[in-house]
């Protein structure tokens, strides 16, 4: 959700459709274009139509592929299983496209992966949410921690991401931030631990930090409640918790409580 | 059988269907890799994701917003970009540096595009176009270059490029006829 100060002029955006269509836009601008087309049926449609146009580019470019690729494909196949269909009322909203609309693969994506790794990672991934998860809920009531659990398992399932990593930090007052982040798909889970709640009714804001560009708010926290975070872009390099009045803030206004390098995660670039 | 209805049949974990719809569109996806990458290599390699994603991913196919092929296309597209993006932000110094020695030479893709029906008819199509126009959807296209890139090697304002763009689809659409 952007705070109001920072969404877009609509006629820029606009502007942007047919760069869309043509992969042509830079990965921040595509993930927001992207959620403008979100809530705008008639840009879907254009963008429906302008993808069809650009296709039409491809008629000259087929030729047979290799046939030992055939091989390994279908071998690959018989070994792997599938994805269940999306959320059909999410699904319906979105332009055709989107659903690939992942940013850049990083360039340590480029060596040839085994077929079943994603699938192991997903598994080791949702482990590390989940005990990160319970590392900071150990004193919560028997109730809580099935809430918890439940939480956990929508949450491994958003992070179900080939290259999902995680990393954090604590203080030396045992105050910390973990995040567990996939870079390919711009998809993070923070969690916030020891700081309570900000006095005055203020909060605990999250910004995503990027070089040349204005903090971009990530949401509130709510105390070490998990955060999931969506279109985060490459080039960020941080994230940062500021305490800002109650509904939060369009921009940072005080220094930040804590901030953890997201490098280590894949971000960066 | 037609793409749309073997897509539809893979969804359900057909792997016959996949088969029938592997002899379908591999062609058109590895070609248009391979058109953007160049490397035979890496073009296989991202064609061999594309195809696999094909068959996890079917179910999120929905006929209704568009046909198989371009929704397979459309995918085998954005992967081959976001490649040879990431291939070219390494060796980028390098690049401008070459840049600077020569200029680029803008219509090579379409000197490069053999004979062939489809491909003359295209080419018939895109040479129809002003040559701005072309430049910014070939650039774009056939080479994985953002909107930015294009202004900046064609020396023209962002908004130039967008209308270019959008422009070239309109007449291109007019040019190669309704059907997809």
């Amino acid at each position: 959700m952007s705070p109001p100060g920072r969404l877009p002029r609509r006629g820029r955006l606009h502007s942007l459709a047919a760069p869309y269509a043509l992969d042509a836009l830079e990965p921040v601008e595509r993930v927001r274009f992207e959620r403008h087309l979100d809530g705008c049926d008639r840009c879907s449609a254009e963008v429906r139509n302008l993808a069809e146009d650009t296709v039409r580019l491809s008629r000259s470019t087929a030729e047979p592929a290799p046939a030992a690729l055939r091989d390994r494909v279908l071998a690959a196949v018989r070994t792997t299983p599938q994805d269940p269909a999306p959320d059909p009322g999410r699904a319906l909203r979105l332009p055709p496209h989107v659903w690939g609309g992942q940013p850049p693969a990083r360039p340590r994506a480029c060596r040839p992966r085994p077929l079943l790794v994603p699938y192991a990672t997903a598994t080791a991934a949702a482990a590390l949410v989940v005990a990160a998860l319970f590392a900071v809920q150990a004193d919560r009531t028997r109730d809580e921690l099935d809430t918890a659990r439940d939480r956990a398992r929508e949450i491994a399932h958003v992070l179900a991401a080939p290259d999902v990593r995680a990393a954090g930090g604590r203080d030396d007052r045992g105050r910390g931030i973990g995040v567990i982040a996939s870079a390919s798909t711009g998809r993070a889970v923070v969690t916030l631990s020891g700081y309570g709640d900000p006095a005055g009714g203020r909060v605990h804001q999250l910004w995503l930090m990027r070089p040349g560009a204005q903090p971009r708010s990530l949401g509130l926290l709510d105390g070490d409640t998990p955060l999931p975070a969506s279109g985060l872009d490459r080039t960020a390099t941080s994230l940062a918790v500021t305490v800002e009045p109650e509904g939060g803030s369009p921009r940072p206004t005080s220094r930040p409580v804590v901030q953890l390098a997201l490098e280590s995660v894949g971000f960066g670039e | 059988m037609e793409a749309d209805e073997l897509l539809t049949l893979v969804a359900d974990g057909d792997q016959k269907a996949f088969e029938e719809l592997y002899a379908v569109v591999s062609g058109p996806v590895y070609g248009l890799v391979r058109r953007v990458l160049r490397d035979p290599a890496q073009s296989e390699e991202v064609a061999q994701e594309v195809l696999l994603e094909l068959w996890r991913s079917a179910a999120r196919f929905d006929p209704r917003r568009g046909s198989a092929l371009s929704w397979v296309l459309t995918l085998a597209h954005r992967r081959a970009v976001d490649r040879v993006r990431s291939a070219r932000a390494a060796g980028e110094r390098e690049r401008r540096e070459a840049r600077r020695a020569r200029p680029p030479a803008f219509d090579q893709v379409l000197e490069e595009v053999e004979a062939g029906l489809e491909r003359e008819r295209v080419r018939r199509c895109l040479d129809r176009l002003t040559a701005l126009q072309r430049q910014s959807l070939t650039l774009a296209y056939y080479d994985g270059y953002t909107y930015r890139e294009v202004a900046e090697r064609l020396s023209v304002p962002l908004g130039t490029v967008k209308t270019r763009m959008r422009d070239g689809l309109n007449r291109l659409r007019d040019c190669l006829g309704g059907e997809a």
